[in-house]
């Protein structure tokens, strides 16, 4: 138990070494041969709460959301895995609409599109099912995640990107709210622009066969940890099509249809 | 250099008698490597015309290559075009038989249905205006090159590998629909098998239309009334296999099937 709580302690301070230098890491997974799923939750749960208490930069972050990764089937199958995974999102990884995304704090970041569904309700789980998460939901919005990785070329396992909170770096959210009853999520085409041209598409189902598939899983997920998604709660549900590679200049745009579009730039 | 006349209905000759036989051949262009993307065309016309001299007849055109990967992937900037003949046609919902085939691959797609005659250089806008509707659609693709081993120049010899299609029941006006950005989900048997969107097309399957009628032109063709376009795949092409059932869902557009045996 003492080794792995020391463990626990080891790959967070080496992760939040590379946030905090901008200079990434080996894979934890290369020299912590018993890092399994449980660890590296544990091992997240850890990074949040420093990053809550002291913040990256001296200003402590609140929670604002969950995110969701790994939910197409190609992406579980580079990994082995048949399950998505989960990851925290805090107020100082917002980036407003249209704005300009601090690449300071990013080493290897990626992009894609996303639905982002915004809580009225509180959602506990176990036994969440598609009918409740829709009745939680007060809307939806298009979203851009910007995905990162604290740890060299992306050289990732499962638990690594756990560990590394689901890889996860900055988010955009769209200001068009849209309401589940109005939209057809499984069939919304996505088309994502790096400047101006299309570099991914995609649809709604590409997200576990729909986002609202992914809204369920997270639910009940976090049951098993003793946790459950809060009204107000942002959740990014799973990208729509393949991540794009971004480098500083470049500008995003996502169009889902019927949901509109959510763009940033990269200083 | 372009090909000797006699030698460019000698090829017409050989890529029919492929396809009409599911028969893999060499690719064309090892043996006349000097052939041009024009001979490669006008071996592509000689070939229909020999299906038509068989009573078939000329039911609209394809779009090939539309997708920014695939152009990277074969290294051109242009997509390229067949020509659909009513013996490709099935039926939504039809069987067909994998026996029939050299290697079967389905690509999901949007179909335009021509309202009226059009020809020119137009440009997207103008090439909507002669849409009657559009339909969700299942390309049936087959290169009847042994190996998968050819060049652009062999595939649009190759009718650009048509081989059938199947459009869907609903002909929307084009209006009606987020043209554009429309989500496609391809799934065999009830498993999602790819996603993508009308937005993979040249960025919108409009420019795909406009392109196809612009290249017509350079021959002084056109499209005409009743025609049909498959404007191109919005996701890889998948192989299938026999006993797949394969549908394709397109958002406002519903759905379109066909069966493999």
């Amino acid at each position: 138990m003492a080794d792995e709580r020391s463990a626990v302690g080891e790959i967070a301070d080496r992760l939040w070494a590379a946030q905090s230098s901008g200079e990434v890491c080996a894979a934890p997974s290369a020299d912590f041969s018993d890092l399994d799923v449980e660890t590296a939750y544990a091992v997240q749960h850890q990074i949040i709460r420093r990053r809550q208490k002291q913040g990256l930069q001296g200003r402590p972050a609140h929670r604002v959301g969950r995110k969701i990764g790994l939910t197409s089937p190609a992406i579980q199958d580079w990994l082995g895995v048949d399950e998505p995974d989960f990851g925290v999102l805090l107020d100082d990884m917002v980036v407003l609409d249209g704005m300009e995304a601090p690449t300071s704090v990013l080493l290897q970041p990626r992009v894609e599109a996303e639905v982002a569904f915004v809580l009225a309700d509180d959602l506990v789980g176990p036994a969440v099912t598609a009918a409740d998460v829709i009745r939680a939901t007060d809307h939806v919005l298009p979203a851009l995640e910007i995905i990162d990785s604290r740890i060299a070329d992306w050289d990732i396992t499962y638990e690594d990107t756990i560990a590394d909170n689901a890889s996860s770096g900055l988010f955009v959210l769209g200001n068009s709210p849209r309401r589940l009853l109005d939209v057809d999520l499984k069939l919304a085409g996505m088309a994502l622009r790096k400047n101006g041209d299309v570099v991914s598409t995609g649809a709604g189902a590409a997200c576990l066969g729909h986002p609202i598939n992914a809204v369920v899983w997270l639910a009940n997920k976090l049951a098993e940890f003793g946790q459950s998604l809060a009204a107000g709660e942002i959740v990014l549900s799973g990208a729509l099509g393949p991540v794009s590679d971004v480098r500083s200049g470049d500008w995003v745009r996502a169009d889902i249809a019927s949901l509109g579009s959510v763009s940033v730039r990269f200083g | 250099m372009a090909l000797d006349d006699q030698i460019i209905d000698d090829l017409a000759e050989v890529v029919d008698e492929a396809a009409r036989n599911s028969e893999p051949i060499v690719m064309l262009t090892a043996e006349h490597p000097e052939m041009t993307l024009e001979d490669a065309y006008t071996i592509q016309r000689r070939s229909i015309a020999r299906r038509i001299e068989r009573g078939e007849s000329l039911v609209g055109m394809k779009m090939g290559l539309t997708s920014k990967a695939k152009m990277d992937q074969m290294g051109v900037h242009n997509p390229i075009y067949g020509h659909l003949t009513d013996s490709m046609m099935l039926a939504d919902g039809a069987s067909i038989e994998h026996a029939a085939y050299c290697h079967p691959r389905v690509e999901p797609e949007i179909a335009f249905v021509m309202a009226d005659d059009i020809s020119g250089e137009v440009g997207p806008r103008e090439a909507l205006a002669a849409v009657e509707g559009i339909c969700p659609a299942l390309e049936i693709i087959d290169s009847r090159y042994k190996d998968f081993e050819f060049t652009l120049i062999d595939v649009v010899a190759d009718n650009a590998s048509s081989t059938g299609f199947v459009l869907g029941p609903t002909v929307a006006p084009p209006e009606w629909v987020e043209l554009g950005n429309l989500g496609m989900v391809m799934s065999i048997n009830g498993e999602v098998k790819a996603t993508g969107s009308s937005a993979a097309i040249l960025e919108h399957p409009a420019r795909s239309l406009a392109a196809l009628i612009t290249m017509l032109d350079e021959r002084g063709e056109g499209l005409h009334k009743g025609q049909v376009v498959l404007a191109g795949g919005a996701t890889k092409a998948i192989h299938v296999h026999p006993g797949d059932r394969i549908g394709l869902e397109v958002d406002s557009l519903k759905m379109v099937e066909l069966k493999i045996s």
